[in-house]
């Protein structure tokens, strides 16, 4: 178990997230990542994954996922970008764009329409799609139908 | 398709059952309360010019006419989630409440875990358990989709799942699949009553383990999406020592009773409570479901 305070410590610098968004959550760090899940008893048996992967901490700066940001980014106050509908689409093809923007280096919350779209990296007035492959809306690819 | 005619004297109008076999299904999803609100949601389908009609029996399920709705936006920003309808069935009968402890014992790939999470508003926990590792990918990336934060994927053949206190139970099985017809014609070749036994077998196992882990009172809902008898009221039958059967039926949705006879054997008669969802009635795929308590 990791300790909350220090998460959120993390995301707050960051991303100027309020107090209390993480409350009533644990967090757990497995090999360089950190999960999220509603804080429950869990019953001693042995698990894959628990909650949510919301952060890499393998590289530094940390790293948050894009299903972390699209959950929690919708209460960032900074390093957010927000993008008109051709930036929008380029970006949920997984390309990079030139972009003026205010934003520190480094992770930025890419939201589009007033949605969270996942997450960017912002350098060098560049702004990268850091869209997992599978979350990539490539002009046309298949999407999946599963029931 | 001619081995359905061994349902031909117990499926109602069995003539629309077997044409029915050849019209595709509408592309259908569930609207995901845990990112978004349902009326938000809508609002945006309309704004976007995206065209879709409500589920008359279920106000977060949705037809759309898009043909591949996996590419929408709101599907990649986790809003709605690609679910055949009668499959959003089993969840609702199971009615998991925030704060408890629900078990879904054959997870993947997670339409069912992640209703049910979104039924309990993201509170208390569910254990999705998927023994195949290759389909935990699926399962752990549509619970991430999703937003599911109450959700913890375990790795367990069902039918040696650990001792756990649980309040609910799903036990969605492996099964033949014929209610998928619509979707995958070749599915009726890969049908034989020796299938289904063996399919019997493992899920007979689930089921019991299913109703050995819930306390007394506790709910077991088990479901198929096929229609052999042999996978559905044979098995449940397998329980019925330990657990009551109660009364499977949404204001709606229209159901058939279980069967309480099969190839001239006589079941329970308690087993007419079960419901068996037939394409040509709700213009669905096909679903069994029973609901059981524990004694
Ligand atoms: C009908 S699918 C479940 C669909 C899922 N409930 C949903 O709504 O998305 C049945 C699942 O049971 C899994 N399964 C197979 N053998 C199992 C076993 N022995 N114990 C538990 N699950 C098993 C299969 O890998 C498959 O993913």
């Amino acid at each position: 178990m990791v300790d909350p305070s220090d998460i959120f410590e993390l995301w707050r610098a960051r991303f100027g997230l309020p107090d209390g968004v993480f409350s009533g959550y644990r967090f757990f760090r497995r090999a360089q990542s950190i999960w999220v899940l509603r804080d429950e008893k869990l019953p001693r048996i042995s698990y894959e994954t628990l909650g949510l992967r919301m952060m890499s901490l393998k590289d530094r700066p940390w790293k948050p996922t894009t299903c972390a940001l699209q959950v929690f980014g919708k209460y960032a106050t900074r390093n957010t970008v927000h993008l008109d509908s051709v930036q929008a689409s380029r970006f949920l093809a997984g390309e990079s764009q030139h972009l003026p923007c205010d934003c520190e280096p480094g992770y930025v919350v890419v939201f589009y329409s007033g949605e969270v779209l996942g997450c960017g990296l912002y350098s060098h007035g560049k702004l990268i799609s850091q869209l997992p492959k599978e979350r990539r809306m490539a002009s046309c690819e298949d999407g999946d139908g599963d029931t | 398709m001619d081995y359905a005619e061994r349902y031909r004297e117990i499926i109602p109008e069995f003539d629309r059952f077997q044409e029915i076999q050849s019209c595709p299904l509408a592309a259908t999803a569930r609207i995901n309360e845990l990112k978004i609100d349902r009326s938000r949601l809508l609002e945006r389908l309309r704004v976007g010019g995206i065209s879709f009609e409500q589920l008359g029996w279920y106000s977060h399920g949705i037809r759309l006419s898009s043909e591949k709705p996996g590419k929408l936006l709101d599907y990649m920003l986790g809003f709605i989630h690609i679910q055949e309808e009668v499959s959003m069935v089993p969840p609702l009968i199971l009615g998991p409440l925030p704060g408890e402890r629900v078990l879904d014992l054959c997870a993947s790939p997670g339409g069912k875990t992640t209703q049910i999470s979104q039924m309990m508003k993201n509170q208390g926990l569910v254990v999705a358990n998927e023994p195949s590792l290759s389909r935990i990918s699926a399962l752990r990336s549509n619970c991430e989709r999703l937003g599911a934060l109450n959700v913890v994927i375990t790795r367990y053949d069902g039918r040696q799942f650990p001792e756990i206190d649980v309040d609910r139970v799903l036990v969605d099985a492996p099964c033949s699949s014929e209610g998928r017809a619509r979707r995958d014609p070749g599915i009726w070749s890969r049908c034989s009553p020796k299938r289904s036994q063996d399919l019997a077998a493992l899920q007979t196992g689930l089921l019991k383990r299913a109703v050995k882990l819930a306390k007394p009172g506790g709910v077991i809902v088990y479901s198929t999406c096929t229609y052999a008898p042999e996978e559905n009221e044979l098995v449940v039958q397998s329980v019925l020592d330990s657990a009551r059967l109660e009364q499977v039926a949404l204001p709606g949705l229209k159901e058939c009773p279980g069967l309480t006879e099969w190839q001239g054997r006589i079941l329970s008669d308690e087993l007419k409570l079960c419901a068996r969802y037939y394409p040509h009635q709700n213009d669905t795929g096909g679903f069994f479901v029973a609901r059981l308590i524990k004694e």
